[in-house]
C-alpha cells in the first residue's frame, strides 16, 4: 500500500516537473506560432506578442508557400539532403568498416586524423573552396554544395559508425568469410544492415544540419531556382523591413520535413547514438 | 530475421522519401514558378502574363539594336527586387536575341559576402549591385571595377544622372558605377501626436529638445532608434555632429581628413549621451532591430524616426497610414541632409561590346518606364535628370525630401564615408555611451585611433 | 592475400578524398594566408607572424576570447546538466514519453535565423514575454536583457540553450539505455536511494557518454556563430563578440583576410588542446 502511494507521488512529481519544463520550453514555440498567424496590421495595433489577433491570418502560410516560393526551396533542399545524407552515410560507413573490421595499419591514427574535421569552423573553407569551385565551374551546382557538406559531415559520421561497428561481434565477420563472402559482401550485406540504428541516427542529425545550413549554401548557390530553405527564408527579411508573419509561417512549414524524418527514425535514434557513447 | 529488419528499415526510408517527394510534388504544382524548368528564365515570362502586368511601356525601349556576336552577361542583385527584375530581364533578353543577361539574387548581407568571396577568387560577375562609399571603394581599390570616367565623359553622364548621385559614385577619383538610387535622410514624425501635444516642427536644436521633453513627459518615446548593426542610431548622431561641426568641418570629418578627436565630435556625442540619459530613445534600443522601428512609430508610441525617402513606401507596405505622417530636416543649422547612393558596378574585364550591353541593360532596368511598372522595387525617384517625379498623392514626402536636399545640400552618410572597421568602432562606442561604459571624449579618441590604424595599414 | 592489404584502403578512399579536399587542404591554405597581409585580392604580402603578434594587442580579440571561454564553460556546466536532467526524466517509462522527447527535441530543428528572431522578441523590453509576464504579476520593470553588457551574454546563452538541448539529451538517453537494470536493482537492494544510485552508479557507468557529450558540446561552443550573428551581432559594444563572429568580421567585413584567418587558426589550436586529450582517450581504449 505504502509503496503504491509513494509510486503515485513520484509519478505526480514527475508530471509536475515535466509540465513546468514544458511550459518554459513552449514559450518561444508559442511566440513563433502566434506571430505566424498575425497580419501586418497586428504589428502596429498595439497587440501584445502573446495576444491572439482577432482575425487569424492563415493566409500567411499559403503566401509563404506560393508567393514566398517556399515549396520550391523545400524541394531543392530535399534534393540536396536526399543526395547528401545517404551518400555521406555510405562512404563514412565504408571508412568506419575499414577502421574497425579490417587489418588497416595504424587504424587509430587514421581515425584520429579523420576526426579533426569536426572542430573546424566552416568559414575557414570559404575562400579556398570558392577559388577551386570557380575554376571547376561548380558554383551553382548541387554537386558542388553536397560535396562540401559531405566533407564537413564525414568526421561526425565516422565517429558514430566507428563506435557502432566496434560493438558488433567479430564472429559475424568470420562466419561470413567462412561462407565465402568477400570484404565488400560482408560490409554491404551483413555489417551495414546491422548498423541501421546508427544509420537512422545519422539520418536524423545529418538531415537536420544539412537542411538548416546557411553559410555555404548562400555563397555557393546564387541561382534563385536552386536555393535551399534557410537561404530562401532570408528572402522574407527585406531591405527595409521583415514580413514577420510570412517568415514565421515559413519557418513552421519548413520544419515539417525535418520533424517527419525525426518521427520516422526516432525509435532507432537513441539506440544508434549508443554506438557513439559506448 | 535480419533480412526482415532490413526490409523494415528500407520501408522506413521509403516512407521518408515518399513524404519528401510528395512535398516536392506539391511544390511543383502549387507555385506558378514550377521549379521544374532549369532553362534559366522561362519562368518569369509566364509570371508576367499570369499577373497581367502591362509591359508595353518597356518593350518598346528594350531593344538596343545590338547585332554583334552573342553576349552572355551575369548580374548580381538584391533578392527583394527579384519579382520585377525577373520580368524586365526577360523582356530585355527577348528584345535583344544576341544578349543574354542572367540575374542572381542575394539578400542584403549575402550579396556583400558573395561579392567579396568572388573578388578574392577572381570570379566577379559582369555587373553587380553595390552601395557607394567604403563598400564600393573596396572594389575600386582592388582594381576589380571598370573605370567608367572616360566612358561617362564621352556619353554625357554629367547631364544624364543627377550631380548628387554622380558625386557619390565617384570613388578614388574614378566613376566607379552607374547610380541606381539616391537617398536622403530626414526626420519622419507623427503629425497627430504633435498636434495632440501642441508641438511645432522644430527649426532649431533647442526647439527639437523641448519637443522631445514634451513628448517624454506625455509618455511618448520622442526618438525611435534601433542599435542592432549600429547604422540607425548613427543617423541621429551624425546630425548632432553636423550641428556642432558645421558643413565644412563635417565634410572634412567624413573624408577622414581631420581628426575625429575634436570638440565637435565630442559635443555631438555628449548630446547623444544626454538624450540617452533623458530617455529620449526607447528602452533597450541598442540591440533592437532597425527593421522594426516602424512598429512603435505606427502604433504612435514613438513620435519621430530618422529615415530616408523610401520610408513612405515602407510604412505603407506595413499598413501604416501616411495621413498622420510628415517629415522635417533635422534642425542642424546647416539644413543639410545625409545622403547615400546605390549603384551598379561593372567588371573591369568586360570587352567594349559587353560593357555597352551591360550599361544598356542597367539603363533599361533603371528607366522611367521600368520603374513605372514596378514602383515598389525602386527607391524612387531614379537618380536621373529626366526621372519622372514621384506622385505626391501616393508618396507625399518623397519629392519634398529630395527637393529640400538639393536646396540645402547633403553630406555623405557616415557608414558610407567610413571603412567598415572604423564604422564598427563608432557603433560599439554608441553602445558603450548608451550603457555608460565610456565617455564621449574617450569615444571620440577611440574613433580617431581606429581611423589612424586603418590608414596606417 | 594481396587483396587483403589494399582492400582497407579502398574502403577508406572515397571518404579520404573528400576529407582531404574539403577539410585538410583549406586548413593548410588558411594557415598560409594567416602569415600574409592584404585584402585578399591579388597583392598579398608575406608578413610572417605579424598577424599573430598583432592579436596580442587587440582588445576586441581578447574580449572575444574571454566570451568564447565563458560560453564553453557555461555550455559544459549548464547544457550538460540540463540535458542530463531531461534525459533522466525522459528515460522513465510514462505515458506521453515519445511526445515529450519530440517536444524537447523540437527547438533543435528550427533554423538559427528563426531562433534569433523569436528570442529578440522574448527579450524585447516593450512587447517581450519576460517583461509582459512581469507586468501581469504586477511587477513594473522593463529590464533590457540583451542590451545590458552584464546580462547580454547570459541572455544569449539561454536562447542558445533552448535550442541546443536536443542532441545531448538523446546522447544521454542512449547512455542511460546502456546501463543494465540489474545493476540498478542490485544497488537498490543494497539500500541505496535514488540519488545515491544516480551519483555513485549511474554517472560513473556513463563516463563514455559524458566524454562524448562534453566533447561535441565543446566543439559546438567553440564555433558558436549563428545565434550570435542573428540575435546581437556581437553587440552591445562587443559584449557578445565571440571568436567565430570576430573572425568573420575581420575577413568579410573589414577585408583583413590574413588577420581574420589567424583568428581561425587560433581557434583550431584551442580546439586541438581540447581534442587531443579526447583523442588519446579514444585511442587508448582501442
Amino acid at each position: 500500500m505504502e509503496g503504491k502511494a509513494k509510486k503515485h507521488a513520484k509519478s505526480t512529481l514527475r508530471y509536475l516537473v515535466l509540465i513546468i519544463l514544458a511550459v518554459l520550453w513552449i514559450v518561444p514555440i508559442v511566440t513563433l506560432f502566434l506571430t505566424a498567424i498575425k497580419a501586418k496590421s497586428d504589428f502596429i495595433s498595439g497587440l501584445g506578442l502573446f495576444e491572439i489577433p482577432e482575425r487569424l491570418a492563415w493566409e500567411n502560410f499559403a503566401n509563404a508557400m506560393t508567393q514566398g516560393r517556399l515549396f520550391l526551396y523545400m524541394k531543392n533542399d530535399l534534393i540536396i539532403c536526399l543526395l547528401k545524407v545517404p551518400l555521406g552515410i555510405f562512404i563514412s560507413s565504408m571508412a568506419a568498416f575499414a577502421l574497425t573490421r579490417t587489418k588497416l595499419k595504424h587504424a587509430t591514427a587514421w581515425f584520429v586524423f579523420l576526426l579533426l574535421g569536426m572542430m573546424l569552423p566552416m568559414q575557414i573553407a570559404l575562400v579556398p573552396i570558392s577559388i577551386i569551385y570557380n575554376k571547376l565551374g561548380l558554383i551553382n551546382t548541387y554537386f558542388g554544395l553536397f560535396y562540401i557538406y559531405i566533407g564537413f559531415g564525414v568526421s561526425f559520421m565516422i565517429l558514430i559508425m566507428h563506435g557502432f561497428m566496434k560493438g558488433i561481434d567479430f564472429a559475424i565477420d568470420e562466419a561470413a568469410y567462412i561462407d565465402g563472402a568477400n570484404k565488400w559482401q560482408n560490409f554491404f550485406h551483413i555489417i551495414l544492415p546491422i548498423c541501421k540504428p546508427a544509420i537512422a541516427t545519422l539520418f536524423i542529425t545529418d538531415f537536420l544540419s544539412t537542411w538548416n545550413e546557411y553559410l555555404l549554401a548562400s555563397v555557393i548557390i546564387n541561382d534563385n531556382k536552386l536555393k535551399t530553405v534557410p537561404v530562401g527564408l532570408m528572402t522574407f527579411v527585406g531591405e527595409h523591413g521583415t514580413d514577420y508573419g510570412y517568415l514565421c509561417a515559413g519557418v513552421l512549414i519548413s520544419v515539417i520535413p525535418v520533424m517527419a524524418v525525426y518521427l520516422i527514425f526516432q525509435r532507432y535514434f537513441v539506440e544508434g547514438m549508443a554506438g557513439a557513447v559506448k | 530475421m535480419k533480412g526482415k529488419s532490413v526490409k523494415k528499415f528500407l520501408s522506413a526510408v521509403l516512407v521518408g522519401t515518399m513524404t519528401a517527394s510528395l512535398l516536392a510534388g506539391c511544390g511543383g504544382s502549387s507555385g506558378s514558378d514550377g521549379g521544374s524548368d532549369d532553362s534559366g528564365s522561362s519562368k518569369s515570362g509566364k509570371e508576367a502574363s499570369d499577373s497581367g502586368v502591362d509591359l508595353s511601356g518597356v518593350e518598346g525601349i528594350a531593344d538596343i539594336g545590338y547585332e554583334g556576336d552573342p553576349i552572355e552577361l551575369s548580374f548580381w542583385y538584391l533578392q527583394t527586387r527579384q519579382e520585377g527584375t525577373d520580368v524586365l530581364t526577360e523582356v530585355f533578353n527577348k528584345a535583344n536575341p544576341n544578349i543574354n543577361v542572367t540575374v542572381s539574387y542575394y539578400d542584403t548581407d549575402g550579396i556583400k559576402d558573395a561579392c567579396k568571396t568572388a573578388a578574392q577568387s577572381g570570379s566577379m560577375p559582369s555587373m553587380w549591385f553595390n552601395w557607394g562609399g567604403a563598400l564600393g571603394q573596396y572594389y575600386v581599390d582592388n582594381g576589380v571595377t571598370y573605370d567608367l570616367t572616360a566612358y561617362g565623359e564621352e556619353n554625357g553622364w554629367g547631364d544624364l544622372y543627377t550631380s548628387g548621385a554622380m558625386n557619390l559614385v565617384t570613388l578614388g577619383g574614378q566613376v566607379s558605377g552607374i547610380p541606381t538610387s539616391y537617398n536622403v535622410i530626414g526626420v519622419y514624425y507623427r503629425t497627430d501626436l504633435f498636434e495632440q501635444y501642441n508641438l511645432e516642427v522644430p527649426t532649431t536644436i533647442e526647439e527639437f529638445e523641448s519637443v522631445c521633453a514634451a513628448l517624454k513627459e506625455n509618455g511618448i518615446t520622442p526618438m525611435d532608434a534601433a542599435g542592432l548593426n549600429g547604422w540607425h542610431v548613427m543617423r541621429w548622431i551624425e546630425q548632432f555632429i553636423e550641428y556642432e561641426a558645421g558643413a565644412d568641418t563635417h565634410d572634412q570629418l567624413q573624408s577622414l581628413s581631420t581628426s575625429w578627436d575634436c570638440d565637435a565630435v565630442k559635443k555631438g556625442l555628449e548630446r547623444y549621451e544626454k538624450y540617452c540619459e533623458e530617455g529620449y530613445f526607447p528602452d533597450g534600443f541598442i540591440t533592437a532591430n532597425p527593421d522594426d522601428t516602424y512598429m512603435a512609430f505606427g502604433m504612435g508610441t514613438a513620435a519621430m524616426d530618422i529615415q530616408g525617402q523610401w520610408y513612405d513606401s515602407v510604412l505603407q507596405n506595413n499598413e501604416v497610414t501616411l495621413d498622420n505622417v510628415s517629415w522635417f530636416p533635422f534642425p542642424n543649422e546647416t539644413g543639410r541632409m545625409s545622403a547615400f547612393v546605390e549603384m551598379n558596378q561593372f567588371n573591369k574585364d568586360l570587352s567594349d561590346e559587353e560593357l555597352e550591353a551591360a550599361i544598356a541593360y542597367t539603363n533599361f532596368l533603371f528607366s522611367n518606364e521600368a520603374a513605372k511598372i514596378y514602383p515598389t522595387y525602386y527607391n524612387l525617384p531614379l537618380p536621373r535628370t529626366d526621372a519622372d517625379p514621384v506622385d505626391p498623392a501616393v508618396n507625399p514626402n518623397v519629392q519634398d525630401m529630395l527637393d529640400t536636399s538639393s536646396e540645402n545640400g547633403t553630406f555623405t552618410i557616415t557608414d558610407q564615408a567610413f571603412p567598415t572597421e572604423v564604422a564598427d568602432v563608432l557603433f560599439n562606442n554608441q553602445d558603450a555611451i548608451a550603457n555608460g561604459e565610456t565617455t564621449p571624449a574617450d569615444a571620440a579618441a577611440a574613433i580617431q585611433k581606429a581611423i589612424e590604424s586603418y590608414q596606417s595599414k | 592475400m594481396k587483396e587483403n592489404k589494399t582492400a582497407p584502403y579502398l574502403f577508406m578512399l572515397p571518404a579520404l578524398i573528400i576529407y582531404l579536399s574539403v577539410i585538410i587542404f583549406p586548413v593548410f591554405y588558411s594557415l598560409w594566408i594567416s602569415f600574409q597581409s592584404g585584402t585578399g585580392i591579388g597583392s598579398m604580402e608575406f608578413v610572417g607572424l605579424k598577424n599573430y603578434a598583432q592579436l596580442i594587442h587587440d582588445e576586441v580579440f581578447w574580449m572575444s576570447f574571454r566570451h568564447t571561454i565563458i560560453w564553453i564553460v557555461l555550455t559544459v556546466l549548464v547544457t550538460t546538466t540540463v540535458s542530463l536532467m531531461l534525459a533522466v526524466l525522459m528515460n522513465q517509462k510514462f505515458r506521453g514519453r515519445t511526445f515529450f522527447r519530440a517536444f524537447f527535441y523540437f527547438p533543435s530543428v528550427i533554423s538559427a535565423i528563426a531562433v534569433a528572431i523569436i528570442w529578440r522578441w522574448i527579450y524585447n523590453p516593450q512587447i517581450g514575454f519576460i517583461n509582459q509576464f512581469a507586468k501581469m504579476l504586477g511587477l513594473d520593470f522593463t529590464q533590457t536583457w540583451i542590451s545590458t553588457p552584464n546580462t547580454a551574454l547570459i541572455a544569449l546563452f539561454i536562447a542558445a540553450l533552448w535550442q541546443a538541448i536536443g542532441q545531448p539529451m538523446i546522447l544521454f538517453l542512449a547512455g542511460l539505455g546502456g546501463i543494465s537494470p540489474d545493476v540498478l536493482e542490485a544497488a537498490s537492494i543494497d539500500g541505496a536511494n535514488g540519488v545515491q544510485t544516480f551519483f555513485h552508479i549511474t554517472i560513473p557507468l556513463m563516463k563514455d557518454t559524458f566524454i562524448m557529450v562534453i566533447s561535441t558540446l565543446l566543439i559546438a561552443a567553440m564555433k558558436v556563430y549563428d545565434i550570435v550573428k542573428g540575435l546581437t551581432d556581437g553587440g552591445p559594444n562587443n559584449a557578445t563578440q565571440v571568436l567565430a563572429s570576430y573572425m568573420y568580421n575581420q575577413v568579410f567585413q573589414y577585408n583583413n583576410v590574413g588577420y581574420g584567418t589567424a583568428i581561425a587558426i587560433i581557434m583550431v589550436l584551442m580546439m586541438l588542446l581540447v581534442i587531443i586529450p579526447y583523442m588519446s582517450f579514444t585511442a587508448k581504449k582501442e
